[in-house]
């Protein structure tokens, strides 16, 4: 091919490359998936959180099909390595999204591994797993005084409102 | 005619004998601020060797210090001072063994102390104390708000719960102003004469009295007395406690937080009036405060304000209540 300038710069260039080529980066993708769909919540690189996330999501639409559906069925087969996973996925984790329309994963970064390559390192999870969870929820305390001063604000308006009507 | 003058001569010079004889407010407040002190310094006095107590501090991150401090000297606020200034200025309340003591009372006894704030995970105490000791500011403006020539009575403030709204303060105003309805200008003022006291800092000094030396402290007012009185026969060891801000000795039914400084948003909403009382024209003044934590964004402060406004129906003393049917309609379940 011809040797041009635009080959060396890859500016705008979305596609990632992940292992040795296509086919090694669509197998990487599908343990890294595999385990996921075992374990709920992993930890990679994170580029390849990145990249699995896509294939997450679109496995778990897949999956909403129902195991009755011929593709469904085929896809699940092809990307699930342990094949005792498959009954997981839908029965277990299609069941859980069937309300939202998007959005079944979470990443978050964490810190960088010790190693020399000091990669960029992720977790990837579902949404609604088991652990507790990633961001530590900050609940506000009831009884704090401004609190009850609003929290009878409210009651105070809810009532008025219930008597009007 | 001559009968009618003479008359009105007689009228006058009997008002401003009757004028003369009750005693000035300043005259009053000197008095009964002479009664305290000599009462403090008394107490103080009974300790005249210095003896050392051991406090143990219970808290977050607090466990397991021990402070060795003053018999009858130290009190929960220098125990504070010995930890950090985040301590000092951001507690407002103490727990001594479980019991809630306020921060400028001196300590009789080894112990174990809590530092209350406004941001623990339970502070109704706290709460209850600060609306407590907002009422008893609005009282202390009130007494000071007015000319020499009119006199006002502070009745006993009645216990709000803080969930109501506004704290308030039962006030018997002189019977000249019986027909007189506060203006917008006028609960300003009062308002601003709180802003002046919580400015100046006043710490508010517990004393723990009998029952005599209280009846002395009030020997102006007939009202106090009798709330001294049924004060005193609730408490078991016949005492009163007394508190002290600037130059005013108050009463009032429970602990108040440390010092006026604590408050930051205070506003004196309405003065309502409750009728006729045994003491004259009752009327009930409410406000709406906020401590310097826990402060309310401008919108906030506005729709609390509005609320603070109405009357407050403060719950009838020891009323036996029948139970609540059991059929009764549910409260709406929140989301």
């Amino acid at each position: 091919m011809r040797l041009t300038l635009q080959m060396l710069i890859s500016h705008g260039r979305m596609a990632r490359r992940i292992g040795l080529g296509p086919e090694s980066r669509i197998n990487i993708l599908r343990n890294i998936l595999t385990g996921l769909v075992r374990h709920e919540r992993i930890e990679t690189t994170w580029a390849r959180a990145d990249e699995v996330r896509f294939y997450a999501e679109k496995l778990v639409d897949y999956a909403k099909k129902g195991d009755t559906d011929e593709k469904a069925m085929k896809m699940a087969c092809f990307w699930l390595t342990e094949k005792d996973l498959v009954p997981k996925l839908f029965k277990v984790i299609a069941p859980r999204f069937e309300s939202q329309p998007g959005g079944y994963t979470r990443m978050a970064r964490i810190p960088n591994r010790n190693n020399l390559d000091r990669a960029k390192m992720a977790v990837l999870e579902y949404k609604g797993n088991p652990f507790p969870s990633l961001y530590p929820v900050r609940k506000e305390n009831e009884l704090t005084l401004i609190n009850q001063l609003l929290k009878g604000f409210r009651e105070e308006r809810a009532q008025q409102l219930a008597a009007k009507a | 005619m001559v009968t009618r003058t003479v008359c009105q001569v007689f009228q006058h010079r009997f008002a401003s004998s009757a004028a003369a004889l009750r005693p000035s407010p300043a005259e009053v407040c000197s008095q009964r601020n002479a009664v305290f002190s000599r009462e403090q310094a008394r107490q103080r006095a009974l300790y005249p060797r210095v003896e050392k107590i051991e406090v143990s501090m219970q808290g977050p991150g607090l466990v397991g210090t021990t402070l060795i401090m003053n018999r009858g000297m130290s009190t929960p606020l220098s125990c504070a001072r010995h930890l950090t200034e985040h301590h000092m200025n951001s507690s407002a309340l103490a727990l001594v063994d479980g019991e809630p003591w306020p921060l400028h009372k001196p300590l009789t006894h080894s112990c174990s102390l809590t530092l209350l704030t406004f941001k623990d995970s339970d502070p109704t105490l706290v709460n209850q104390a600060y609306w407590r000791s907002c009422a008893a500011l609005l009282g202390q403006v009130l007494e000071t708000a007015f000319k020499d020539d009119y006199t006002v009575e502070l009745l006993s403030t009645p216990e709000v719960p803080v969930i109501s709204g506004a704290f308030c303060c039962d006030v018997v105003l002189d019977a000249q102003l019986d027909s007189w309805t506060p203006s917008e200008e006028s609960l300003r003022s009062l308002t601003r004469g709180a802003q002046q006291l919580i400015h100046q800092d006043l710490a508010w000094e517990p004393l723990e009295v009998t029952s005599s030396v209280a009846l002395e402290v009030f020997s102006h007012s007939r009202c106090k007395q009798e709330e001294v009185e049924q004060k005193a026969s609730q408490s078991p060891k016949d005492t009163v406690m007394l508190y002290r801000c600037g130059d005013h000795v108050l009463l009032t039914g429970g602990p108040l937080v440390a010092r006026t400084g604590l408050c930051s948003q205070y506003e004196v909403t309405a003065l309502h009036s409750l009728g006729q009382g045994p003491w004259g024209h009752h009327r009930r003044a409410q406000g709406l405060s906020l401590p310097l934590q826990l402060q309310a964004h401008h919108t906030v402060w506005r729709k609390l304000r509005q609320r603070a406004e109405k009357l407050v129906d403060v719950p009838g003393p020891e009323e036996v209540k029948p139970p609540s049917p059991p059929d009764s309609v549910q409260p709406p379940t929140n989301q």
